[in-house]
């Protein structure tokens, strides 16, 4: 997977996203590599700040024009790293589509919702009318919308957050990407909701032979879900391999940073009141980041050298990458 | 998979990432700090400098009086000895009547406002905070005020009292009372149901105190830069009112009034309508730009 | 749902019986588009030094029922018992005085805190509206108190709101709720918009505050594996209604709602794979403008059957002190009809994999 194929679907490298806000930069993606195979599902885990949306919003174009934007994003071979709006527009849609986290916010209220999905199609396709409607109501029943034909004409407030959100992957697969970005798609809904929209992704994944690359803070998610994790923080990978590797039984976590994340999550299995092993201090500002690993000042193993210099992210073990100076030994999942 | 930059081949220990170089170049950093400063302080500068202008200037130097001798010499242009901005038709010098029609201008602007926003203030913080009946009334007798076609009620005023300084002061305030009731009353609405105003109520806070304390210092943002942009309103109405014969009235002067008796030889004098006009919009500008950035560091929407 | 078994000897801290809150909807005219009843009828206790953890995904009510209980606004029916004071019958001054041992922490950490007002004055709030102590007390009292959420008061007690991370304006949040040393703190999804690293220290202050102080606890969230891991029994709530209550490992280990079952096998665990369960729910949750008849989660239920939408399911205790509310629950078989009807629209995933 390290070998420099050209058979990726999507080939980030080197991606960093900087902007200057009140007269400091702020460091919001420090130079992140990765790879989407076809057919794969990537997952890209962090918490706030640390860079994962925004850089997915980069590959989209999707960022202010005052970002900084270096580094580059292959789809297919074709860069998308300093595209104009025209140029990407053509990749949008039939390449790479995004859903987004908050569905009330992101379908327009004032449109019915076959509206949202047709304006979708036409804008790729050239399609008349009436086929454009067919195929938006075809759309509707792939993303297991009960009573189509009637969901056509409704508004989005007549939905549910669940049903809005499986508009929303309408309008993303309308012209059959290749790649569907879900930043965050399932954060604002129910648990229950969220389980049905992830079977969902998966279910079409495999139908339309999609790779799904999903954003997300909760690592369960990509546990359950995902192929190959990436976990980032403070604008940098810090952990990378197949979920295999890194979770359940025989499962290794190296890099400290995952293994608190895994630490504090709350386990069903725990008994009440149990103390989690916590973490102190929060995120580094990133416009301030510290010299060493960005991690080191709040890590309870950290050692002079993590404060010095920040360590490289490198395949230490076929298939997984970690940055850390002193990983955790056996980091098997309680 | 660290990335190689090419100029930074230090010795760097095996395993270790190198830093990498800013994205944005400290010049642009700098120059967004220099311009943040500049919005605030350069139109800050400006009303300080026409305030002292008008009230401390006369007290420190001699403002050129009018010109004696014969009424038919009496006009004289710009950039003459002794009348740096020329004299008017019958000798009175242009610069004093700046200066004094400025002062007019601030005190006619800054009280208006002032009652406007302790009086409306006070009509839009009751009606937003408490709601219901009090809401109701309170909103209905601003309508009415607002209702009123501005310059109507001028005319009415005018006609009733003797136009002077203070009856001008009260007619304008029709205006700003209920302009800033609505404002208040808009952004009292929206602070309201922010979480901290129930968690001072579950603190055991009583209401009168959360008003002062909590809902006031939230809105009062708003209603400053607000109350910047509507001295400037104020000073326009009160122009056009001097423009229609209805405010201050001769010999004291106004910059409307200014402007009004030059436009009879507005083709052939220009100066006598630009030079106010030009003063006029600098100080409106000035309070609005002052404004906007008051407004961008308190994040005021 | 009474939870006083026989050996109770204390009395309830907090005892809320047949609790009923409704709105009105609006249509954008403000025409009276329906009633929505938030909470029909909800009843339990939390006994003193008890965390009581309620989980309920968005319209179980489960926010309303907090407000509820604080009377603000008051509940259109039922009774909320505090401390023996009946605080549905308690107006102005006395139902201040009735109120300063309830306290409730908000969700948004930042939006419960005056973002004009100092840290230390945030936290003195209370001191000064119960008027304890004099003004040198209660200084003392907020440095105690910073301390006791883990901030430093030299540092932290002249600081703005703004420039605090979610984390410690949570802090802030929790020292202002305990500063008059209530008995029971109202937790309304205290922790969900923070990180799981910062949520794990709030959680951890939760339980250092549930030792040291004694405090009772009714926490609020959506998620089944944060309240477990909190409380001492779990609530679960479902349109306005508890489906089951019972203590944590008992509603984990034998669930006895379907409800709780799919809440249980929707959670993602980090084992892989594992998330490909065999019953996601079927459906979308309906309307509570106008909620189904009987039992109200069966129009998603894999189990209802006819009885069901004939028949409002009462709570009844099938283990000691858990209770469910179903006519159908897990320990027993499902009606036949039902199963059939079942088996043929109801959604099965892939085998785990």
């Amino acid at each position: 997977m390290s070998q420099a194929t050209t058979d990726a679907l999507l080939e980030v490298e080197d991606l960093r996203v900087a902007f200057a806000v009140g007269g400091r930069e702020i460091r919001a993606v420090d130079g992140v590599s990765y790879r989407v195979e076809p057919g794969q599902t990537l997952a890209i885990i962090g918490e706030s700040g640390s860079g994962k949306t925004v850089g997915c919003r980069a590959i989209m174009g999707l960022l202010p024009a005052a970002a900084m934007i270096s580094g580059s994003a292959r789809l297919r071979g074709s860069e998308l790293i300093g595209l104009s709006d025209a140029q990407l527009r053509k990749h949008r849609g039939s390449d790479l589509a995004m859903v987004f986290q908050d569905p009330a916010r992101s379908l327009n209220p004032t449109m019915r919702v076959g509206a949202q999905i047709t304006e979708a199609i036409r804008t790729h396709r050239k399609l008349g009318k009436p086929q454009a409607k067919a195929e938006a109501v075809e759309l509707l029943r792939l993303v297991r919308i009960p009573a189509p034909d009637r969901r056509f004409h409704e508004y989005p407030h007549q939905l549910s957050g669940g049903m809005r959100q499986r508009v929303m992957i309408a309008i993303a697969l309308a012209c059959r990407p290749k790649l569907l970005i879900a930043d965050e798609a399932t954060t604002a809904l129910d648990v229950t909701t969220q389980a049905q929209i992830m079977e969902l992704m998966l279910e079409l994944q495999a139908e339309l032979g999609m790779s799904l690359l999903f954003i997300s803070h909760d690592l369960g998610l990509a546990a359950s879900y995902a192929d190959e994790v990436v976990v980032m923080y403070a604008g940098k990978i810090v952990e990378q391999a197949p979920a295999g590797k890194l979770f359940g039984a025989g499962g290794t976590v190296r890099m400290r940073y995952t293994r608190a994340l895994l630490d504090a999550i709350p386990h069903i299995e725990r008994a009440a009141h149990t103390e989690l092993p916590v973490v102190s201090g929060r995120p580094p500002d990133p416009a301030d980041l510290p010299p060493g690993c960005s991690f080191a000042p709040r890590c309870a193993h950290a050692a002079d050298d993590c404060l010095a210099k920040a360590p490289a992210l490198a395949e230490h073990s076929p298939g997984h990458s970690w940055a850390c100076w002193h990983p955790c030994e056996n980091g098997v999942a309680p | 998979m660290a990335a190689q930059l090419p100029d930074m081949t230090t010795t760097l220990a095996p395993g270790a990432a190198p830093a990498l170089p800013s994205l944005v170049s400290a010049r642009q950093l700098r120059g967004q700090r220099v311009a943040r400063a500049l919005r605030l302080w350069v139109p800050a500068a400006i009303l300080v400098a026409l305030f002292f202008l008008c009230f401390v200037w006369p007290y420190v130097y001699p403002i050129p009086s009018g010109t004696v001798g014969s009424i038919l010499a009496a006009q004289e242009p710009p950039f003459s000895p002794g009348h740096w901005l020329g004299t008017d038709p019958v000798g009175v010098d242009v610069f004093a009547m700046l200066v004094y029609g400025g002062q007019v201008a601030f005190e006619v602007g800054f009280a208006v406002t002032a009652i406007g926003m302790v009086i409306g203030g006070l009509i839009g913080l009751a009606a937003g905070y408490f709601g219901g009946w009090t809401d109701t009334v309170l909103s209905r007798i601003i309508d009415v005020l607002i209702a009123f076609p501005a310059l109507v009620l001028a005319l009415a005023v005018a006609e009733v009292l003797q136009p002077s300084e203070l009856h001008l002061i009260w007619a304008l305030s029709v205006f700003s009372v209920p302009a800033f009731a609505r404002v208040t009353r808009g952004s009292t609405l929206v602070v309201r149901q922010l979480p901290f105003i129930q968690a001072a109520r579950l603190s055991g806070t009583r209401n009168w105190r959360i008003i002062i304390k909590h809902v006031l210092p939230n809105v009062l943002p708003g209603i400053i830069s607000f109350s910047l942009i509507g001295v400037g309103i104020v000073v326009i109405l009160e122009g056009a009112l001097d423009f229609l014969g209805l405010g201050i009235q001769q010999p004291k002067p106004s910059w409307g009034a200014m402007i009004a008796r030059g436009q009879t030889v507005l083709t052939a004098q220009p100066e006598y309508v630009l030079i106010p006009s030009i003063v006029l919009l600098i100080f409106v500008m000035a309070l609005n730009l002052l404004g906007d950035a008051l407004r961008e560091r308190w994040g005021v929407r | 749902m009474s939870t006083e078994t026989a050996a109770d000897d204390k009395r309830p801290l907090l005892s809320v019986r047949d609790l009923v809150q409704e709105f009105v909807v609006r249509e954008g005219g403000g025409t009276r588009a329906g009633v929505v009843q938030a909470v029909s009828g909800v009843s339990f206790d939390i006994r003193p030094g008890e965390t009581l953890g309620i989980v309920g995904e968005t319209g179980s009510g489960k926010s309303t029922l907090a407000r509820a209980i604080l009377q603000s606004p008051r509940p259109k029916s039922g009774t909320v018992s505090f401390r023996g004071s009946e605080l549905t019958r308690l107006r102005g001054r006395q139902l201040l005085a009735a109120r300063r041992n309830l306290q409730f922490v908000f969700q948004d950490p930042f939006g419960s805190l005056d973002p004009k007002w100092q840290v230390r004055s945030i936290i003195e709030e209370p001191l000064i509206a119960y008027a304890a102590g004099d003004r040198q007390a209660r200084r003392k009292r907020v440095d105690e108190l910073l301390d006791l959420v883990g901030l430093d008061p030299a540092r932290y007690a002249k600081r703005h709101p703004r420039e605090l991370s979610g984390g410690q304006a949570q802090r802030i949040a929790i020292a202002r709720a305990v500063a008059l040393e209530p008995d029971l703190l109202i937790c309304d999804e205290a922790v969900s918009s923070l990180d799981v690293l910062i949520q794990a220290q709030v959680l951890n202050l939760f339980e250092k505050l549930r030792r040291e102080l004694g405090l009772s606890y009714l926490f609020i969230a959506h998620d089944l594996a944060l309240v477990k891991q909190v409380s001492d029994r779990v609530g679960v709530m479902y349109l306005g209604k508890f489906c089951e209550v019972g203590p944590g490992e008992s509603v984990y280990r034998q669930p006895l709602h379907p409800y709780t079952r799919a809440l249980l096998d929707s959670i993602p665990s980090t084992e892989p794979g594992a998330g490909r369960k065999t019953t996601t729910l079927r459906g979308e949750p309906p309307s509570p403008v106008s909620p189904p008849s009987g039992c109200r989660f069966r129009t998603r239920c894999p189990r209802a059957a006819d009885r069901c939408a004939a028949e409002v399911p009462e709570p009844r205790e099938l283990f000691p002190g858990h209770q469910v509310a179903c006519h159908f629950p897990l320990t027993e078989p499902a009606d036949p009809a039902a199963a059939a009807q079942a088996t043929a629209t109801h959604t099965t995933a892939t085998a785990p994999g």
